[in-house]
């Protein structure tokens, strides 16, 4: 059984970001994550991409390396976030991660 | 998908301030969208309310992370999951007017806040009609100047080539029904070192109390039709149509409503 963790945070000069983190129960991999909030991004459907993006990734990985694999997301499909970026969505899937139980 | 691309030379259709409940005016907006995008209607705005009274959320939102439902339910108001990203909104069937715009991309600055600015001056041209002087906020709000409470909130998709901006003009308040009905998350209040939504939004009613909502859409409808060339029409049968099988197949269904 996966155990669950949820983070949110009002991104300075932003929008609302909510992330839910399923963590696998030793705790090594995030297997699946879901990305919410009153931010904007066009095309919409990049956020399904952004999440598959992030689920798999082992939980060790870094800030950096988990905003890499959002910016790539991003970067193919010339998506626009407003009122959020790779940056915010990895830091706050960090903590989302760290406070899964 | 039309060819000319300047909105002073193309005739836009007006329709006038509508009831509907939540699901079909959110499948209008995607019929009128789709038969835009396959050049068969023109340029649209269209005005209308909610009947009953609504929740909207966010394209991302979590509905229950945002909203009260048993209450809404309760209440025999309406819910509905938006195809645009943005907050929750309480729509009272008495206390706003909303509208989209519904045109071809072309017509618009490519930038995202850019666009929001030239459609949200048309809203500012409005509330100015009613004596209240307005500003666009960055990035999807029109806030009343000198006290830069929140009077117009606004979302935006593009597809298909096609620009939706739809968003309300706040008539009246009701605080203690929209407190009810929706979950303002701490985080953000306190980031915006608020401590109530009384104190960060307003409504036409508290700065004109002589306007009516006739006068107040009557105004809106003013400031988004001055210099164009438009005519005022109704959707066509394919659209209303269209429109009730995405309320069907979408608006009103579980899996679309509950998909976060």
């Amino acid at each position: 059984m996966a155990r669950l963790g949820v983070a949110t945070e009002k991104v300075p000069g932003g929008k609302l970001l909510r992330v839910k983190a399923w963590v696998s129960e030793d705790g090594s991999v995030i297997e699946k994550t879901q990305v919410t909030g009153d931010f904007f991004a066009h095309p919409e459907d990049c956020v399904l991409e952004i999440e598959k993006a992030l689920s798999g990734a082992k939980a060790s990985l870094d800030e950096k390396a988990l905003g890499e694999r959002v910016g790539r997301v991003v970067e193919a499909r010339k998506a626009v976030l407003v009122g959020v970026d790779p940056t915010a969505i990895a830091r706050v899937l960090k903590a989302a991660a760290s406070n899964a139980k | 998908m039309r060819s000319d691309s300047s909105v002073a030379s193309v005739k836009w259709r007006v329709i006038p301030l509508q009831a509907r409940d939540a699901h079909a005016n959110m499948a209008l907006d995607e019929a009128v969208s789709e038969a835009v995008s396959r050049g068969e209607s023109p340029p649209t705005i269209r005005f209308y309310t909610w009947k009953p009274s609504a929740v909207s959320i966010g394209y991302f939102q979590g509905l229950e992370d945002e909203v009260d439902v048993a209450l809404v339910k309760e209440k025999g108001f309406d819910f509905v999951r938006r195809r645009t990203g943005g907050g929750a909104v309480y729509h009272d069937t008495n206390g706003e007017v909303t509208y989209s715009v519904i045109a071809p991309e072309s017509f618009f600055p490519k930038g995202i806040t850019e666009s929001y600015r030239v459609i949200c001056g048309w809203i500012v041209e409005g509330l100015k009609g009613l004596g209240i002087e307005a500003e666009f906020k960055p990035i999807n709000d029109v806030a009343v100047k000198l006290s830069g409470k929140k009077i117009s909130g606004n979302a935006q998709t593009r597809r298909n080539g096609v620009l939706l901006q739809h968003g309300t003009m706040l008539y009246d308040l009701d605080v203690v029904t929209m407190f009810q009905l929706l979950k303002v998350p701490r985080e953000k209040i306190s980031d915006k070192m608020i401590q109530s939504v009384e104190e960060r939004v307003t409504c036409v009613k508290k700065h004109n109390a002589d306007a009516s909502l006739e006068r107040a859409y009557k105004a809106l409808l003013h400031g988004f039709t001055e210099g164009k060339e438009f005519g005022f029409g109704e959707y066509s049968g394919g659209e209303l149509a269209r429109a009730r099988e995405l309320v069907e197949s979408r608006y009103s269904t579980r899996e679309w409503n509950y998909l976060k």
